[in-house]
C-alpha cells in the first residue's frame, strides 16, 4: 500500500471516529441572540447585494447586530465552511441562500441543532424541516408575468416565441420557463416553439437563438430566463441584425441589464425584489427569535420593467452597493 | 601511438544512490573503430551520455584533440564534431525520416521566408533521400512518421543521422541490436567507411564476433570502471568474456 | 548503392490522415441537416452566424493546438479570456471616466494591448511553471484556471463589466467587410498564420518534435524549455485576443459565461485529429473539429431534435475521434 493510500485511510478513519462521539461544532453554550448573519449564494452579485441592503436596513431597525458572509462562487463546497464558521459564533439567526438543495442540508442542520433560527432566502433545501421560514421569489409567477409582458409588447402580430433556459434541472429557471409556457398558450397569435438549454453560456444562447431564427424566420419574441442567457440572446439578435424586431424579455435587473433596457437591446425585464426578500427574511427571523411564529413559506412578487415605465420603477433596479 | 582524439579519465556518475560510473576511463583515436563492451549495467550507456553531453559526470576530466573540455549540452559535443546514436535512439517517432535526419539542424528557405523561419522541406527531403541512398538505408518512403517504420529502419535512420553530421567522432550505442542480417552488414560497412574517412567510431555491442570483426581496439567496462583494453587482432572472444565477467583483469587498464 | 526511397502521392497522404475523415464527418453533417431543412440550413444567414459564433472559440483552439501538440494541455484559456476581457474593459472604462461606451479608437487600441498583455502574462506564467519546474501541465493550468478567474473576479468585484466602446462592438463585433463579418476575418487571419507557422516553420517543427519525444529534441540541441515557454505564451496571448473579441461580440466582459471554454477548445482540437499524446495534429484539423460541435448544435436546433440529444451527440463524436487516434497509434507501435 502506498503512503498516500495509508494517509487517506487514516484521514477517513479519523473522520468516522469524530462522527461517533458527536458533531463537529458541538460547542455547547449559548450564543449572541442579538446577532443576525446573512449568507448569500455568491459574493458581489447585484441581486444578493440588493438583498443585503434590505437585510441590513431591516435588522438594524430591529436593533440587531449584522454580518454578511458570502462564498466567492455559487458552490456548496465554498458555502459549507462559511456556515460552519458562522456556527462557531452562535448568532441568533442565520439567513441563507443554500447553493445546493441537498448538499447544504448537513451544515444547515448543524445551525438548527445549535439553536440558531434558520431562514432560507431566494433558494431552499429539499428538506423543509430545517428552516423556520422560506422567503423567495415566485418564479413561476415571474414566468407568467414575462409571457404577459411579451404579449403586450407584441400586440396583435402573429409569430413564434422561444425560451432560452440555463441548465436542465435548475429549479428556479425551470419554474420561470414553466410559468411562461403555461401563460403564453393564452395568446393564440403566439406560437411557442419550445425551450433551448444553454448550459448558462452566453455563446450557446447566441448560437441557439440564431439557429431558431433560421428555422423560424417569424420569431417575434424570446424569453431568456437569467442574466447569461439574456446577454447571449441580445448578442445573437445583434449578430442577426434583428435587435428590436424580435422582442427580448430578460430576467433580473442588474445595472448592465438596466442599461441594455434603456439602450433598446432588451425590451423588458422581469425584476425580482431582493431587498424585500432580505427585509421579509429579517421579519421572520425576529418573529422566531422573539417568541412569535414565523410564516413557513412566503413568496414575493416580481415586477415587469419596460423602457416606458422603467424610470418610475427605479427602486427595483439591483444595486452594486447599498 | 599518436595522441588520442578523446581521452576521458576517472569519470564518476551517480544516479541517486546508484553509482553508474566509478572512475571510468576511456580512450579513442582518430581513424579507428573502438568497441566498448561490458555486461548489462556496466555503465556503457552512461559513459556515452557523459561523453556526448547528454549527462554531466559528477567528476573526472575529458580531453578532446589535446584540450580539456566540458560538455554541458549535446550541442556542445556536436559543435566539436561528436555525434551519437543513443541506445534509445532519441528519434521523434511522429516525424518523418528526413525531419529526423535534420532535427535541430533544419535548412531554411533562402531570403525573407528563411528569415521568417520557413523550412526548405524539399531540399531537406532531397538531401535525406540521397544520404539514405549512400548509406544503403532502405525505406519505403521518406514522408511517413518513422514510428510506423520497423525497429531496424528506425535504427538505420538514427545511424544515418549520426554519420551524416559527424566530423570527428561517432558514438553508437548498440546500433545493430534490432537489425536483420543484411542491415547489420550495411551498418558495419558504414562504420568502416566512416573510420576510413579518418573519424573515430565508438561501437557498443554485445555481439562478440561482430566486435572482433569490425574493431581495431576493444575496451572493457565492468561495474563502472575500465578493466581491460585489447587490440582486436590479438584477442579472442574468451578473453573478452573473461574481462567482462571479472575472471580476467589488466593492471594498467 | 541504390535507394528504395519513394515519396507518397498527395492523395495517399491525405487518405491516411485523420483530417480527411473529420472533413467527411463535417460534410455529412451539413448534408444531412441541409437535406432535412434546406431552406434554413443552406443559407447565407446560417453560414454567417455560425462563423461569427465560432470565431472566439477558434482563436482559443489555435493556441490550444500548439499546446496539445507538445503533449501538454491548457485548462486556463477560458479563465484567461475572462481575465483579459475584464482588465481590458476596466482599463477602457478608467480612461473614460468609468464608461467607455462613447470612447474612440485610441481607447480601443489601449484596450487591445491590455487584453493581449494580460493573456500573455498568464501564458508566460504557465509556460515557466510547465517548462522549468516539471509540474505536469494539467496541474499548472488547473491552478491558473482557478487563479485567473479569481483574479478577474477580484478586479471586477465579481460582476460583469460593461461600458464597451461602441466603435469596438460596431466594427469588430458586428461589422462586415464585403459581407464577411469582421470577427470572422480576424479569426481567419489568426488561424491562417497559426496554420502556416505550425506547418512550414522551424518553430512548428520543434513543436512537433518536443511533443513526439522531448528527450530526443533536447539531445539534438533544441531549446526545449524556451520553446515550451513560447508555446504557452502563444496560447495565453491568443486567449487574451479571444477575450478582446468576446468583448466586442458580447459588449460585456462576462465572468461566469466561459466555464467550459477550455473543454470546448480541447474537444475541438482533439476532434480535429490532434493527438493528446503529442507530436501529431494540424490547425486545419482543429478548424474542422471546432465546427463539428457548432454545426451539430445549430443543426439540432434548426431541425428540432430533442435538446437533450445535443451534448450526447457531441460526446459520441469526441470519444470516437480519440478512440480512432489511439487505435492508429497502437497499430503503429506494434510494428
Ligand atoms: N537515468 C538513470 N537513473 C537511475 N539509474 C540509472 C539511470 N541510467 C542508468 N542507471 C543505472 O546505472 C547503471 C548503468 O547503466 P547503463 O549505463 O545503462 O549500463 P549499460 O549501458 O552498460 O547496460 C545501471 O545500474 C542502471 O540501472
Ligand atoms: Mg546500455
Amino acid at each position: 500500500m502506498s503512503t498516500r493510500t495509508v494517509a487517506l485511510l487514516g484521514a477517513a478513519l479519523l473522520l468516522t471516529a469524530c462522527g461517533g462521539g458527536g458533531q463537529i461544532g458541538d460547542t455547547g453554550g449559548t450564543g449572541d441572540n442579538k446577532k443576525m448573519v446573512l449568507i448569500p449564494g455568491v459574493a458581489a452579485e447585484p441581486f444578493y447585494i440588493s438583498m443585503e441592503c434590505g437585510f441590513r436596513e431591516a435588522a438594524k431597525a430591529k436593533g440587531y447586530e449584522v454580518d454578511v458572509q458570502a462564498p466567492a462562487k455559487f458552490d456548496s463546497t465554498l458555502q459549507t465552511p462559511i456556515v460552519t464558521g458562522v456556527l462557531a459564533n452562535k448568532p441568533g439567526a442565520v439567513l441563507i441562500a443554500p447553493t445546493d438543495d441537498k448538499a447544504m442540508a448537513g451544515p444547515m442542520k448543524q445551525l438548527k441543532d445549535a439553536g440558531i433560527k434558520v431562514v432560507e432566502v431566494d433558494t431552499k433545501l429539499e428538506d423543509t424541516s430545517i428552516a423556520v421560514s422560506t422567503v423567495s421569489s415566485n418564479n413561476e409567477q415571474g414566468g407568467q408575468l414575462a409571457a404577459r409582458t411579451l404579449a403586450k409588447l407584441v400586440g396583435e402580430k402573429p409569430g413564434s416565441v422561444l425560451v432560452l433556459n440555463t441548465k436542465a434541472g435548475t429549479s428556479t429557471t425551470d419554474a420561470r420557463a414553466k410559468g411562461f409556457e403555461d401563460e403564453i398558450k393564452k395568446f393564440p397569435n403566439l406560437k411557442y416553439v419550445g425551450q433551448q438549454y444553454t448550459d448558462n453560456e452566453p455563446d450557446q444562447a447566441a448560437s441557439k437563438l440564431t439557429a431558431t431564427l433560421a428555422a423560424n424566420p417569424d420569431l417575434i419574441g424570446v424569453f431568456a430566463t437569467n442574466l447569461n442567457t439574456g446577454e447571449g440572446a441580445a448578442t445573437g439578435l445583434r449578430n442577426a441584425g434583428r435587435t428590436g424586431a424580435v422582442n427580448l424579455v430578460g430576467f433580473d435587473a442588474s445595472p448592465k441589464q438596466v442599461q441594455d433596457l434603456r439602450a433598446g437591446a432588451v425590451q423588458a425585464l422581469i425584476a425580482q425584489d431582493p431587498a424585500t426578500i432580505g427585509r421579509t427574511g429579517v421579519e421572520q427571523a425576529v418573529a422566531a427569535l422573539e417568541g412569535g411564529t414565523a410564516e413557513r413559506d412566503i413568496e414575493t412578487d416580481l415586477v415587469a420593467l419596460t423602457k416606458d415605465d422603467m424610470d418610475a420603477n427605479e427602486k427595483y433596479f439591483y444595486k452594486q452597493q447599498c | 601511438m599518436a595522441e588520442p582524439l578523446l581521452d576521458a579519465r576517472d569519470l564518476v556518475k551517480h544516479y541517486g544512490s546508484v553509482e553508474a560510473l566509478r572512475g571510468a576511463s576511456f580512450t579513442a583515436y582518430a581513424g579507428e573503430v573502438v568497441s566498448l563492451i561490458g555486461d548489462n549495467g556496466a555503465g556503457k550507456s552512461t559513459l556515452v551520455k557523459c561523453l556526448s553531453g547528454a549527462e554531466q559526470p559528477d567528476s573526472g576530466t575529458i580531453s578532446f584533440d589535446g584540450r580539456t573540455i566540458s560538455l554541458p549540452t549535446p550541442t556542445a559535443a556536436r559543435a566539436l564534431g561528436i555525434e551519437t546514436v543513443y541506445q534509445d535512439l532519441a528519434v521523434a517517432p511522429d516525424l518523418d525520416p528526413a525531419a529526423n535526419l535534420f532535427l535541430g539542424r533544419e535548412l531554411r528557405k533562402p531570403g525573407v521566408l528563411g528569415w521568417l523561419g520557413v523550412l526548405d522541406k524539399k531540399e531537406m527531403r532531397r538531401l535525406a533521400t540521397s544520404s539514405f541512398g549512400d548509406l544503403g538505408v532502405t525505406l519505403q518512403s521518406v514522408d511517413v512518421p518513422i514510428g510506423s517504420l520497423s525497429g531496424g529502419q528506425r535504427q538505420s535512420v538514427a545511424v544515418a543521422r549520426s554519420v551524416v553530421w559527424a566530423s570527428k567522432l561517432v558514438f553508437m550505442d548498440e546500433p545493430t541490436a534490432a537489425l536483420g542480417v543484411v542491415q547489420r552488414e550495411r551498418v558495419l560497412d558504414v562504420i568502416k567507411r566512416v573510420r576510413d574517412q579518418g573519424m573515430a567510431v565508438v561501437l557498443i555491442s554485445h555481439n562478440m564476433p561482430e566486435v572482433l570483426a569490425v574493431s581495431d581496439r576493444v575496451e572493457v567496462l565492468r561495474l563502472g570502471r575500465r578493466v581491460a583494453r585489447f587490440r582486436a587482432a590479438d584477442t579472442t572472444v574468451e578473453e573478452l568474456v573473461g574481462a567482462m565477467t571479472g575472471a580476467l583483469s589488466q593492471e594498467d587498464a | 548503392m541504390t535507394s528504395d526511397v519513394r515519396e507518397r502521392t498527395l492523395a495517399k497522404r491525405l487518405f491516411s490522415a485523420n483530417t480527411l475523415w473529420i472533413a467527411l464527418v463535417l460534410l455529412v453533417l451539413i448534408a444531412v441537416f441541409g437535406a432535412i431543412r434546406p431552406d434554413a440550413v443552406l443559407t447565407t444567414f446560417t453560414l454567417q452566424t455560425t462563423l461569427v459564433e465560432t470565431s472566439v472559440l477558434l482563436v482559443l483552439s489555435v493556441g490550444m493546438t500548439y499546446v496539445i501538440i507538445t503533449s501538454g494541455i491548457d485548462l486556463s484559456v477560458g479563465s484567461v479570456l475572462v481575465f483579459s476581457g475584464v482588465t481590458s474593459a476596466m482599463t477602457m472604462n478608467a480612461m473614460n471616466d468609468g464608461n467607455a461606451t462613447d470612447a474612440g479608437w485610441g481607447t480601443v487600441l489601449v484596450g487591445l494591448v491590455v487584453a493581449l498583455v494580460s493573456g500573455a502574462a498568464w501564458g508566460l506564467l504557465n509556460g515557466l511553471l510547465v517548462a522549468k519546474t516539471g509540474i505536469p501541465p494539467l496541474i499548472v493550468t488547473l491552478g491558473s484556471f482557478g487563479a485567473a478567474l479569481g483574479a478577474g473576479q477580484l478586479i471586477s468585484n465579481g460582476s460583469n463589466v460593461s461600458g464597451v466602446p461602441d466603435v469596438l462592438s460596431d466594427n469588430l463585433g458586428t461589422g462586415t467587410w464585403f459581407g464577411i463579418p469582421n470577427l470572422v476575418l480576424l479569426a481567419a487571419v489568426v488561424t491562417g498564420i497559426g496554420a502556416l507557422v505550425l506547418a512550414t516553420t522551424r518553430f512548428g517543427r520543434y513543436t512537433y518534435a518536443i511533443g513526439s519525444n522531448e528527450e530526443a529534441a533536447r539531445r539534438v540541441g533544441i531549446a526545449v524549455t524556451g520553446h515550451l515557454v513560447k508555446v504557452y505564451l502563444l496560447a495565453g496571448t491568443l486567449a487574451g485576443l479571444a477575450g478582446f473579441m468576446a468583448l466586442a461580440y458580447f459588449r460585456v466582459a462576462s465572468i461566469t459565461g466561459h466555464d467550459t471554454d477550455n473543454l470546448n477548445a480541447i474537444a475541438g482540437v482533439v476532434l480535429g485529429g490532434t493527438s493528446l499524446f503529442g507530436g501529431a495534429g494540424s490547425i486545419v484539423g482543429t478548424v474542422l473539429g471546432v465546427f463539428i460541435p457548432a454545426v451539430l448544435r445549430k443543426g439540432f436546433v434548426i431541425v428540432g431534435v430533442n435538446v437533450y440529444w445535443q451534448p450526447i451527440a457531441v460526446a459520441i463524436v469526441l470519444v470516437a475521434a480519440v478512440w480512432f487516434d489511439q487505435s492508429r497509434r497502437r497499430a503503429r507501435n506494434q510494428r
